[in-house]
């Protein structure tokens, strides 16, 4: 009995290491997000979505712990349903279990890929992908998977605010497969069934670049009203 | 004397009750519209982005005085050709009923140039009408709403147009269906020469429109063929006006197609008109 004991904290030894080496990358990282009480930053957003035209724009993002977030600009914006705030405030719980599946080097740095997933199962988010670069502690790359919205993947750049961990650009991939047309909106008589039918794909790709960062200025809240 | 017979038609649309009925439902239409948006717009407009919602977010003034407008116009395929056929279809066929076309025909002008008067006052008319509800739609909209860009809902999509992209396609789009509704204007005048009330033509205008409609959207390859030569296929092209990029091949197909329409028509009502037996 005692030699399977023995056996069987020999086998979880290096699960339980991993899984203490991914909290504390996942624990830096956190600790660097924490650092931004709140910022303002300028953002062109690009979104090349199948099904969806629109011209790229300007806009003003606002963040504040923990989290508030608001996009000003002056004509429509698409962003992301899930990206921006939903790491940090999902991290921020500490109610998870992080496990390093391998390492990955991702747009030419080399990250650790953890896999973060929930201990309650009543949130929205079922599993969180995270490529974090260990030698700066940001995320190169995450994949959110939700039970509602889909898989999101976004790819990050990081310039002169990467002490921060704010990336200077955002590449979110986001999942149109569930994007259907009311039929008694989208009624058009002039257009054949063929026509109707020619299939987009199922990928859309936003593009955020980030300029202009204004970090742990003090924001007002009446901003995010 | 064609100009001076033009001017007396256009007095008589203006003397006569149904041209003010067309007016006042088409204002209180796109009161009630207005109202709607103000007291419940934003669950409207989401019932068209929910699916997108999912997923995305919108961030911006997107209920706004142009995206109002644009779904007040949206209101032309349906309502307006009726309004416009109430007026134009009782122009001849009325004088004959109330039995003054002899007296008309007795004057120094040409039938050929009597029903062109008639087609001129009608087009008039129309133009009043199309230009009155640009007016509801877009001044008053963006007085109450604003200004911004403009969410446009088809088949293929969602298009996001600029603010700054916007008022040459409502120009553009109100020329287009104002050409629409001159060739149901122009169908209801030449209807209006082969009967004797005005009931009649402003019946068969409205139903040839719903029977061409009804044709243009079934999905039936036999039709295929003539679907294009319809005047109610292209009716709604002011509407390309407001895809990215503008189908501006389409849009010229549709307005030769409505202008030949138009020709047509009126010829069929002058030929018509010139044999009419206004003795008996």
């Amino acid at each position: 009995m005692r030699k399977i004991a023995q056996l069987f904290v020999l086998l979880a030894l290096p699960l339980l290491t991993s899984a203490q080496t991914a909290d504390n990358i996942v624990s830096k990282v956190l600790t660097k997000l924490n650092s931004v009480k709140d910022y303002k930053a300028s953002a062109t957003i690009k979104a090349n979505i199948p099904m969806i035209k629109i011209l790229p724009n300007e806009a003003t993002i606002y963040f504040k712990q923990k989290d508030k977030f608001k996009v000003e600009s002056k004509g429509i914006t698409i962003l992301p349903k899930q990206g921006f705030t939903d790491i940090n405030n999902f991290l921020a719980k500490k109610d998870y279990i992080a496990v390093i599946n391998d390492t990955v080097t991702t747009g030419g740095v080399k990250t650790y890929l953890i896999s973060v997933i929930p201990n309650s199962g009543g949130g929205e988010m079922i599993l969180a992908k995270l490529w974090i670069d260990p030698e700066r502690s940001v995320i190169m790359k995450s994949q959110i998977t939700t039970k509602s919205n889909g898989t999101v993947t976004t790819t990050y750049t990081y310039g002169d605010q990467v002490k921060y961990g704010l990336p200077s650009k955002m590449v979110f991939e986001i999942d149109i497969k569930k994007f259907k047309l009311p039929k008694s909106v989208a009624a058009d008589i002039n257009k054949s069934s063929a026509e109707k039918k020619k299939k987009a794909g199922n990928k859309g790709t936003i593009t955020i670049t980030l300029t202009d960062y204004a970090v742990n200025k003090g924001l007002s809240d009446s901003i995010f009203k | 004397m064609l100009l001076k017979n033009t001017w007396n038609e256009f007095i008589k649309i203006l003397a006569k009750p149904r041209s003010y009925l067309g007016v006042g439902a088409l204002t209180l239409l796109i009161a009630i519209i207005i109202f709607a948006m103000k007291a419940d717009g934003k669950s409207i407009i989401s019932f068209v982005t929910a699916s997108f919602e999912q997923t995305l977010t919108f961030n911006g003034h997107i209920l706004n005085g142009y995206l109002i407008a644009f779904i007040i116009l949206q209101m032309l395929i349906v309502h307006v050709p009726l309004l416009v056929a109430l007026v134009t279809g009782d122009l001849i066929a009325g004088e004959a009923a109330m039995g003054t076309i002899r007296m008309l025909a007795t004057k120094p002008i040409s039938r050929t140039n009597i029903v062109l008067s008639k087609f001129i006052a009608g087009a008039a008319y129309t133009l009043f009408i199309i230009l009155w509800m640009g007016f509801l739609a877009i001044f008053v909209s963006t007085a109450i709403f604003g200004t911004g860009d403009v969410i446009v809902l088809n088949s293929d999509g969602l298009v996001i147009l600029p603010e700054a992209d916007v008022l040459w396609r409502f120009g553009a789009g109100f020329c287009v269906a104002f050409l629409s509704l001159l060739t149901v204007s122009s169908l209801s005048i030449c209807l209006s020469a082969f009967a004797e009330n005005s009931i009649g033509p402003i019946v068969a205008t409205m139903s040839i429109i719903i029977l061409f409609t009804i044709i243009g959207s079934l999905d039936v390859t036999v039709f295929d063929s003539i679907k294009p030569y319809l005047f109610t296929t292209h009716m709604a092209s002011w509407r390309s006006f407001f895809e990215d990029p503008v189908p501006w091949s389409a849009i010229r197909e549709s307005v030769i197609i409505l202008v030949v329409h138009n020709v047509v028509l009126v010829t069929v009502a002058v030929i018509r008109f010139n044999k009419k037996d206004i003795t008996s």
